[in-house]
């Protein structure tokens, strides 16, 4: 199978072997699995000119011109033609199979039904070796002890181009690869992109997906992206995201701009969200969410059964139910299991641990992690000096600042795909 | 009665600063971390040397660089800032393969020198308390592994650079107590005082090379890329550049001349050793001069290692698309972790050495550094023109002075080589 740089800059003939010039570029339109090479960008004396491939013929060690220079009609690229050295080679893609981005170092093209195709970047060692012409001589000599030099090719069909806006490419529907990614990814590969593009993701993912993604993103850059974007779409975002985590994102934007985001949120994000900016970002209060569920001592189990199956809330929210009295003070806890188990008809007052582990809203963060941890929690309710239920530190809430340093970004890694 | 009021539309078209704060303060940081691993073992060497050998005749250098490297610096950042993207990266997307491997192996090599230059100079400084070079060099090279490997060094290259900072009003503090002659060094600052001769060109080159570094024009884009800035925040960056690069950078470098240049050099003494460095200090705290400068040397070493090493690495993978980073594990990122151990183990064999000329190993890796920096300037200029950077292409103020610069650098190189070949 050949790749571009074997045969970029060979020698082009006309039939009569009379030198053209050298092939410079090879062009596709990027549509469909493997796109087929339809055009070749020839280096000559006078320019560059562009040909139709089907009017080339491979030839060993040369391309020829299926027929004289001049009798060729002229062609000229349409927009969306994607120029594989110009445009691909040496640039960054995306691999949405292994869900980062990479360089390409050599493109793989396939003979398939005559039709010569687009079938893969190559961004291996191989790929490197081979352009600076050095890839058998490493291969003999990776040979000798036994080994073979590791191949590195995405298959075209999973690969996402990012935009370059040199190139006259505009991808109409661009990203649609991207957005079937998980949060977590996008999330890693926009952290590689420019700020334009990054933009641009946020503009174009659903809402939902967006929200998942910006959470995942780094936290210095998440102030970056909502600063570049839109108001009323940051807003929306914002909204959709969890309390705890938009109130983080607006603790690192300046004052000015995160009333007016609040401002335009939805009214209830937004109450929850102002109320956690009252809190210091390194407490339990900065790190909770206002989100929980509480319920009157007086309901029956069976009541409090149906009131979870109306709400259905979060899972990470469903593993405690809490017991709290009409000033909304929080008298007492009930693990699901010992609701599910309890008689229909007993009062969660006598089902409930009056004795509940909760934090004030000041405890700093490190030690409520260590709480969670020592008593194999969940979710630790959190309340003020009246012992009011103000919300919960759920695990997840903990787990980033427990774990060591750069623990999420290689998680993905080990993923098996 | 009338009252003076600022007409509105002059109110309004003055800029707003309405980029958030933090983003604000995470660009003002590039600057200022540049401006003391500027001032690394290397550089505060070279200009101890610049001003104990040469008085203040190599000053109007310091006035020169620091408007350069300004420049440099910007439209370095400007490439970052429009790109999202390193250095390597652009030289790869923009020159191919084969000169990506050019510029990948002139900057390791500058590198290198700089990273033997810091490890030369935390043995020098722990030589004051007569520690043997061999083993501090061993110890340092445990130390910045540490360091790395707990990942603590964002935390505490602060540390550092508030060594860094006190040790440089030490050297403020020390010139003024030494009562130099400022009118004379005010005007060295602005009128050449050439000695034309071999020593003293080698000293230009080594004071351009410690001041406007390879390694520098690829920190400052990655820094940029890293925290996610954009266009936008051209401003910010651009005034963290020139306090941080411009200003505070060659100021520093001035205090240290001119302190060496009003004790050390009206003795006629030469710098061979840490100790005579230290002289310098006398004014400020007499005997005890060493023992700060030791510091100071040391802290400034520190700094160099926790920066260069990983910049180096960062850069090569970048340019072949390896993965790079210290939150990869060796399994995942061979390369990068591969290329940081060499740079570190390598260098601090180096510098075990029995014998080194530890002063003069860390000069002459500034002025390797000098040598091999038009060849990055000449990538940095001709990527700042490309199409692809739309509003932060270098204009024309910028572009015309980013190649003289580059010109001048090259000249600088091109006299160089080709002095030793002449024999002067």
């Amino acid at each position: 199978m050949p790749y571009l740089s074997e045969i970029q800059h060979r020698r082009v003939i006309e039939p009569n072997g009379n030198e053209v010039g050298t092939l410079k570029d090879l062009a596709v339109v990027p549509q469909g699995q493997f796109p087929a090479v339809q055009w070749a960008i020839l280096a000559t004396g006078d320019g560059e000119q562009v040909v139709k491939w089907a009017d080339i013929a491979q030839e060993i060690g040369h391309l020829r011109l299926r027929s004289r220079r001049e009798a060729l009609t002229a062609v000229t690229l349409p927009p969306e033609a994607l120029r594989l050295s110009r445009d691909l080679l040496d640039k960054q893609i995306v691999d949405t199979h292994g869900a980062k981005v990479v360089r390409v170092n050599d493109l793989q093209l396939s003979e398939v039904d005559g039709q010569l195709r687009l079938v893969g970047a190559d961004v291996g060692l191989r790929g490197l070796l081979r352009r600076v012409g050095a890839e058998n001589f490493a291969e003999r000599l990776v040979g000798v002890a036994g080994r073979k030099l590791p191949r590195g090719i995405i298959p075209w069909h999973l690969v996402e181009p990012l935009e370059s806006p040199e190139s006259s490419v505009r991808v109409t529907v661009p990203r649609t690869k991207l957005a079937l990614l998980h949060p977590a990814d996008i999330a890693d590969i926009v952290e590689e992109m420019t700020a334009d593009e990054r933009r641009q993701v946020f503009e174009q993912l659903d809402i939902e997906t967006a929200a998942e993604a910006l959470s995942e993103v780094e936290p210095d850059m998440q102030a970056a992206i909502v600063s570049d974007l839109d108001e009323e779409r940051a807003a929306d975002i914002l909204d959709e995201m969890a309390p705890d985590e938009a109130a983080d994102l607006l603790q690192d934007l300046p004052e000015r701009r995160r009333e007016e985001l609040v401002e335009l949120m939805e009214k209830d994000e937004a109450k929850d969200v102002e109320e956690l900016l009252t809190h210091d970002e390194d407490s339990a209060g900065g790190i909770m969410t206002t989100q929980f569920f509480a319920l009157p001592a007086d309901l029956t189990a069976q009541q409090a059964i149906e009131r979870l199956r109306e709400l259905q809330p979060d899972k990470e929210l469903t593993y405690y139910l809490y017991v709290v009295d009409a000033q909304g003070r929080l008298d007492g806890v009930i693990g699901l299991r010992d609701l599910v188990v309890a008689k229909p008809e007993a009062k969660l007052s006598e089902v409930m641990d009056p004795h509940v582990l909760k934090v004030d809203a000041t405890t700093p963060k490190e030690e409520v992690a260590a709480l969670i941890a020592k008593y194999d929690l969940l979710a630790v309710p959190v309340v003020d000096a009246r012992r009011t239920l103000l919300g919960t530190v759920t695990v997840d809430d903990v787990v980033e600042f427990m774990l060591p340093r750069g623990w999420k970004k290689r998680s993905n890694r080990t993923l098996a795909r | 009665m009338t009252v003076e009021t600022r007409p509105a539309e002059a109110r309004s078209r003055r800029p707003r600063l309405d980029r958030p704060l933090r983003v604000y303060l995470l660009a003002l940081g590039p600057g200022l971390v540049t401006a003391f691993a500027d001032n690394d073992a290397g550089g505060i060497t070279t200009y101890s040397i610049a001003g104990a050998h040469y008085g203040f005749a190599l000053m109007w250098v310091l006035l020169v660089t620091a408007i350069a490297l300004t420049i440099t610096q910007e439209v370095g950042a400007r490439l970052a800032l429009a790109t999202g993207q390193g250095l390597a990266g652009l030289i790869r997307e923009r020159f191919g393969v084969r000169w990506t491997a050019f510029a990948v192996l002139t900057m390791l090599v500058a590198n290198l020198g700089t990273t033997i230059a810091e490890f030369a100079g935390m043995a020098a400084a722990l030589s004051l308390f007569g520690v043997p070079p061999g083993l501090s060099a061993i110890l340092s090279a445990a130390l910045v592994v540490l360091i790395l490997a707990r990942g603590s060094f964002n935390r505490i290259q602060y540390a550092f650079v508030a060594i860094g900072a006190g040790v440089s009003i030490a050297y403020a503090a020390s010139a003024y107590l030494a009562r130099p002659d400022w009118s004379h060094a005010a005007r060295a600052l602005v009128v050449p005082e050439i000695a034309w001769g071999g020593a003293y060109f080698v000293t230009l080159v080594g004071v351009v090379g410690t001041t406007i570094t390879p390694w520098g024009q690829a920190l400052i884009q990655s820094y940029v890329a890293d925290k996610g800035l954009g266009p936008r925040d051209l401003g910010p960056v651009r005034l963290d550049i020139t306090l941080g690069s411009g200003l505070l950078t060659n100021l520093i470098a001035a205090f240290i001349v001119i302190a060496c240049a009003a004790t050390i050099f009206p003795t006629g003494g030469a710098i061979n050793s840490a100790a005579d460095a230290a002289n310098a200090l006398g004014p400020l705290v007499g005997p005890s001069a060493t023992t700060l400068f030791a510091i100071g040397l040391f802290a400034a070493g520190l700094l160099g290692l926790g920066t260069v090493p990983l910049s180096s690495a960062y850069f090569a993978c970048e340019a072949f698309g390896f993965e790079r980073g210290l939150s990869f594990r060796w399994r995942e990122a061979g390369v990068f972790y591969g290329l940081l151990t060499f740079f570190i183990v390598g260098a601090a064999l180096f510098v075990i050495i029995p014998g080194l000329p530890l002063i003069q190993v860390m000069f002459l890796a500034q002025v390797v550094n000098g040598l091999l920096l038009p060849i990055i300037l000449i990538f940095v200029m001709k990527l700042s023109r490309e199409p692809n950077l739309g509003k932060l292409r270098s204009g024309r103020i910028l572009y015309p002075l980013g190649w003289l610069i580059t010109a001048l650098a090259s000249a600088m190189s091109i006299a160089f080589v080709a002095s030793l070949f002449l024999g002067f």
